[in-house]
């Protein structure tokens, strides 16, 4: 345990370093997220369109695509110089490196959230009252959702020719049971549709706040349990 | 062996469009699209099962064998969703005068269809057989992983699919039933025959390499 603690501070520490020291993918995140929210903006003002409906789908497309950036530098960057062998020759688990990078993803999302977020909150005129602690635990469940999913395609698709726009379709379809619940939540925060909305069919869910967090959880285990038992066999040589 | 599993899923199918188009007739005549449209959402449903289980398989063993049945599997897998999103469309504008809309049900069969593309999109863009073969295999289970996820959390949106189909007579259920036995017979000959060219295809280009 201890030994997996330290290999998986060793990676992350690493990659964040050389993150913070570039400065390659953030500040393009940011301005991709800024200008997404800017461009969707001035649409919904044509459309006239309310701004507690639209904001949080803006939310969502503005992290999935700033995310999409961040994930596919996570494994681009051991390319170079083939750090990646040396990092598969290192005697860790692949499973830790796959746990470090996705956290490594998870805090850039944050980083990146701080500064979007409050962006989109003025220009959209949103607010969520009183509810800022669950605000965020939807944000962080999206976050960890997003990334999950990514971390692993990203690995996946390094040798591909086609790397990048492979990348964003394999994380989009995948992540699309995710963004129902998580759009629910939000619209509900925001207060644009009601408490309780009824679900439907055999496998009925009521539509509350409760039940959407409780799928999203449910999401995160899932897929964060299945990448990490797969991540070795995608950077197997 | 296989010569007779083609004659007799060409026999069953014929017999059981023939019921299902004579006794088996239902209501409206548009309504008789259900049974194109159930088999096919039953059999896009086992193809999924078949690639996760073929996906399994490889990663377990390394045998290319798998590897094979998992991209024929999603190669049918595409043709039944295809099928099943068509038909919903032609009866859904008949029914209710849209093509499409998000609902459970519909999404969920959209969904289907598009894990099918994007796996084959990814198979066709790696060149090395080895690390397709295993990156193949770990994207089809959590393709398959992926297929539960959707049509629980499409329960968020509100329906307008019907629930529950009742039949009227006894035949419509019989040819309702055959059509479902002859459709699944029709996807495993399917999986069983691009598996083969698949094999020989792969068996050709090794010849050619070395």
């Amino acid at each position: 345990m201890n030994y997996f603690c330290k290999s998986l501070w060793a990676i992350f520490a690493k990659d964040i370093v050389t993150e913070f020291r570039s400065k390659q993918v953030l500040p393009t995140m940011i301005v991709l997220g800024m200008l997404i929210a800017w461009v969707l903006r001035i649409v919904s003002e044509a459309a006239s369109l309310s701004t507690t409906v639209i904001g949080p789908a803006v939310l969502w497309i503005a992290f999935l695509f700033s995310g999409l950036l961040a994930q596919e530098r996570s494994f681009a960057v051991e390319e170079q110089e083939d750090c990646i062998a040396g990092l598969l020759l290192a005697p860790v688990d692949p499973g830790t490196i796959y746990i470090a990078k996705l956290f490594t993803n998870i805090i850039m999302l944050c980083v990146f959230e701080l500064v979007v977020v409050p962006v989109i909150f003025l220009t959209f005129q949103l607010s969520v009252a009183d509810k800022w602690f669950e605000f965020i635990t939807v944000l962080l469940l999206g976050n960890i959702g997003i990334s999950c999913v990514g971390t692993l395609f990203s690995a996946m698709v390094q040798l591909s020719r086609i790397r990048g726009s492979l990348l964003s379709v394999l994380v989009l379809v995948i992540l699309m049971p995710m963004m129902i619940p998580a759009t629910f939540a939000l619209l509900l925060l925001f207060g644009a549709i009601p408490g309780e909305l009824a679900g439907s069919g055999t496998l009925a869910l009521v539509g509350n706040f409760k039940t959407a967090i409780g799928y999203m959880v449910a999401f995160d285990a899932v897929y964060t349990v299945t990448c990490w038992l797969l991540f070795g066999f995608v950077v197997q040589e | 062996m296989r010569r007779i599993l083609i004659l007799l899923t060409l026999v069953l199918l014929l017999l059981a469009m023939w019921i299902a188009l004579t006794a088996g007739q239902v209501a409206p005549i548009k309504r008789n699209i259900i049974y194109a449209h159930i088999p096919s959402a039953i059999c896009a449903l086992l193809c999924f099962v078949v690639l996760f289980v073929a996906g399994f398989g490889y990663l377990r063993t390394g045998k290319p064998g798998w590897d094979y049945v998992a991209a024929a599997s999603a190669e049918v897998g595409l043709v039944f969703a295809t099928v099943l999103n068509a038909t919903g469309s032609i009866f859904s504008r008949a029914e209710w005068n849209i093509w499409w809309t998000p609902s459970p049900r519909l999404i969920s069969s959209a969904v289907l269809w598009f894990l099918c593309v994007v796996y084959l999109i990814l198979r066709a863009s790696i060149q090395s057989y080895h690390r397709r073969a295993r990156i193949c295999a770990v994207f089809g289970i959590i393709a398959v992983i992926d297929v539960p996820l959707v049509i629980i959390s499409a329960r968020f949106i509100p329906d307008i699919h019907r629930a529950n189909f009742s039949f009227d007579s006894v035949w419509q259920g019989t040819s309702l039933g055959l059509l479902v036995l002859a459709n699944f017979f029709l996807a495993a000959l399917l999986i069983w025959l691009k598996t083969d060219i698949l094999q020989s295809k792969a068996l050709l280009e090794n010849e050619l390499n070395y």
